[in-house]
């Protein structure tokens, strides 16, 4: 199995931030998700941290997370693109390719399109020169990008190839998203793919949605939606995603193991994941009718 | 603005209008200053308060910088280095350009970073260059505050062989060329020109035009198997556009430049490409007629 392409997300694991990437490296990981206060609350203060994190030989996946930014007048667009740009400096410091921004729930902010690809798009401008990319995630109790489909319809309006989509699964399946049309998203404007599962059915209030996604989330694989996940996994490949594919379970439980203890089940996560691709890709074979 | 303004029809709705000026940051000034001397450019100013130099040759002026402060970032001390640090568009209105830019996302330079006192807005581009903005050109002019003529040198000198600029080539990480198209639309309209469709004489990359058509952004990125290479995002090589280049690479060798002797088949006149010089300076000659704005002023 090419553990290439798969990452832990640091929310997924206890401990100090070099157990963290010791206990990642020794599992075989090559890519971690970092927060933000990740390295802010280093006992070493941030400098250490970025050194830690560089000579971990563990590469960031990406930076989390830009909450709010989006839609917003005159001084508190000002401030959040101030935090959103302090944020970019943090990825650069730790060679993080990617900031996610995940959509509003604030109740200042305009849930209009335009206005919403066009501050996206002013962010994207703004990570060019840092070589950084935005990904933008809908949030399934954003206040006005709920599901995949109007995430990806803001970051078309926006029509920058710096800025992509941040599928994730956990809020995909909170809110029932669509699935069908994926294999249409272009592969190129998918910005990272975020797997975790949850283990009952539907998340009925916006509530149990908040308190699932907050503590109770399982690796893929161990959760009750895996026929879902299995389709969402295929139809990314079906439609040319080769990215990364980022574990990020955020539950309390697995914050009480030990860390290798935990990326032990993100292996196994990561062998159920390929196989759902590799199966879906003997069933092209055979469709095709050729022996390859 | 208003929208019957001329230039908002043909897309070019900041007046971009050339390049006004060329900056290089350098820790060997002296070394650099004589080796533009030999392109055929003339010292005729001298900043005020700063180790920094203003130099030359048609409607051309190169700023020579070699103040600690503004060395790039990756310098390293013991390594000889000169870097091109800043390129100013000339435009209609430069605070308009500037906050437009702005809006769409740019970074605003810290005050002071750059070599004027005289306050030119700009933003942060490539690496740890700057694009700045100026207008005001023809009854005013930005150099008047900050330098002091050197007495006795020429201060309009003549172009050698027609030279004007032509354009800026950026390096770029692999597969990033979408992603500074985009940059360089949304910040100043710049259009990327049919795939395969170049001038001068290395056919790479993708190439930007400037909305005024009168200077071009090379985005090149780097070479297939080229892992172990150090390679960073910045602006790397200024291209000089010239109406005939075997008459200017003859002029310049006259004057002690070396060029890079190409594959023949790629000694058709439309380009030129000096050798690499002490500090990781190199010059393009690209055939172009004098560019129309040049020809205005």
């Amino acid at each position: 199995m090419n553990l290439s392409n798969f990452g832990l997300d640091s929310i997924t694991l206890a401990g100090p931030l070099a157990a963290r990437l010791a206990a990642c490296r020794a599992a075989g990981f090559s890519q971690i998700m970092l927060w933000g206060r990740d390295l802010a609350a280093h006992p070493g203060g941030i400098e250490d941290a970025v050194k830690l994190v560089r000579e971990s030989g563990v590469r960031v996946t990406g930076i989390q997370v830009m909450r709010d930014y989006e839609g917003l007048d005159g001084a508190l667009h000002e401030y959040k693109l101030d935090i959103a740009r302090q944020l970019l400096r943090v990825c650069k410091a730790v060679g993080a390719r990617l900031l996610i921004v995940s959509a509003s729930t604030s109740r200042h902010a305009s849930g209009e399109r335009e206005r919403i690809a066009r501050d996206l798009a002013k962010l994207a401008n703004s990570a060019v020169p840092l070589g950084i990319r935005i990904g933008y995630e809908a949030q399934s109790w954003g206040r006005h990008v709920q599901s995949w489909e109007q995430a990806w319809e803001v970051v078309d309006l926006a029509a920058h190839a710096n800025l992509g989509v941040v599928l994730d699964s956990f809020h995909m399946l909170a809110g029932g998203d669509e699935l069908e049309a994926l294999e249409d998203l272009p592969a190129e404007k998918i910005a990272l793919v975020q797997l975790s599962d949850f283990m009952w059915r539907d998340l009925r209030s916006v509530e149990e949605r908040i308190e699932t996604a907050g503590h109770l989330r399982v690796f893929p694989g161990e959760g009750s939606h895996s026929a879902e996940l299995s389709n969402m996994l295929r139809r990314l490949d079906r439609g040319g995603y080769r990215g990364s594919y980022s574990l990020e379970v955020v539950n309390d439980d697995y914050l009480q193991l030990a860390p290798d203890l935990v990326c032990a089940r993100a292996l196994t996560a990561a062998k159920w994941i390929t196989d759902q691709v590799l199966r879906r890709s003997l069933q092209v074979r055979a469709y095709a009718g050729r022996t390859l | 603005m208003i929208d019957t303004d001329h230039d908002v029809a043909t897309a070019n709705p900041l007046g971009i209008a050339g390049i006004e000026f060329i900056e290089y940051a350098s820790t060997e000034p002296l070394a650099f200053g004589s080796l533009i001397e030999q392109m055929g450019f003339v010292a005729i100013a001298r900043h005020r308060s700063r180790e920094v130099t203003l130099y030359r040759q048609g409607d051309m002026n190169i700023v020579v910088n070699a103040d600690k402060r503004s060395r790039p970032s990756s310098a390293r001390e013991d390594m000889p280095a000169t870097v091109i640090s800043a390129i100013a568009l000339r435009v209609r209105d430069a605070d308009l350009a500037y906050r437009h830019a702005i809006e769409m996302g740019a970074w605003a330079i810290q005050t002071r970073v750059g070599v004027m006192e005289l306050n030119i807005p700009g933003v942060h581009g490539a690496g740890d260059s700057i694009l700045y903005f100026v207008d005001r050109v023809g009854d005013f002019s930005i150099y008047d505050v900050d330098f002091k003529p050197i007495p006795g040198a020429p201060q309009r000198p003549p172009a050698l062989a027609g030279m004007h600029f032509f354009g800026v080539v950026q390096s770029i990480d692999e597969g990033r060329q979408p992603e500074w198209c985009d940059f360089y639309r949304q910040l100043m309209h710049f259009d990327a020109l049919p795939e395969g469709e170049f001038f001068g004489a290395v056919p790479k990359g993708t190439l930007l035009a400037s909305p005024c058509r009168s200077f071009y952004l090379q985005l090149i990125e780097p070479p297939p198997g080229a892992g172990s290479l150090q390679w960073e995002e910045q602006l790397v090589r200024v291209g000089f556009g010239v109406p005939d280049v075997a008459a200017a690479v003859q002029a310049l060798q006259e004057r002690g430049i070396v060029f890079i002797d190409r594959d023949p088949a790629q000694a058709d006149g439309k380009g030129a490409l000096t050798r690499l010089y002490k500090g990781g300076v190199s010059f393009e000659l690209v055939v172009s007629a004098r560019a129309r704005t040049a020809e205005a002023r």
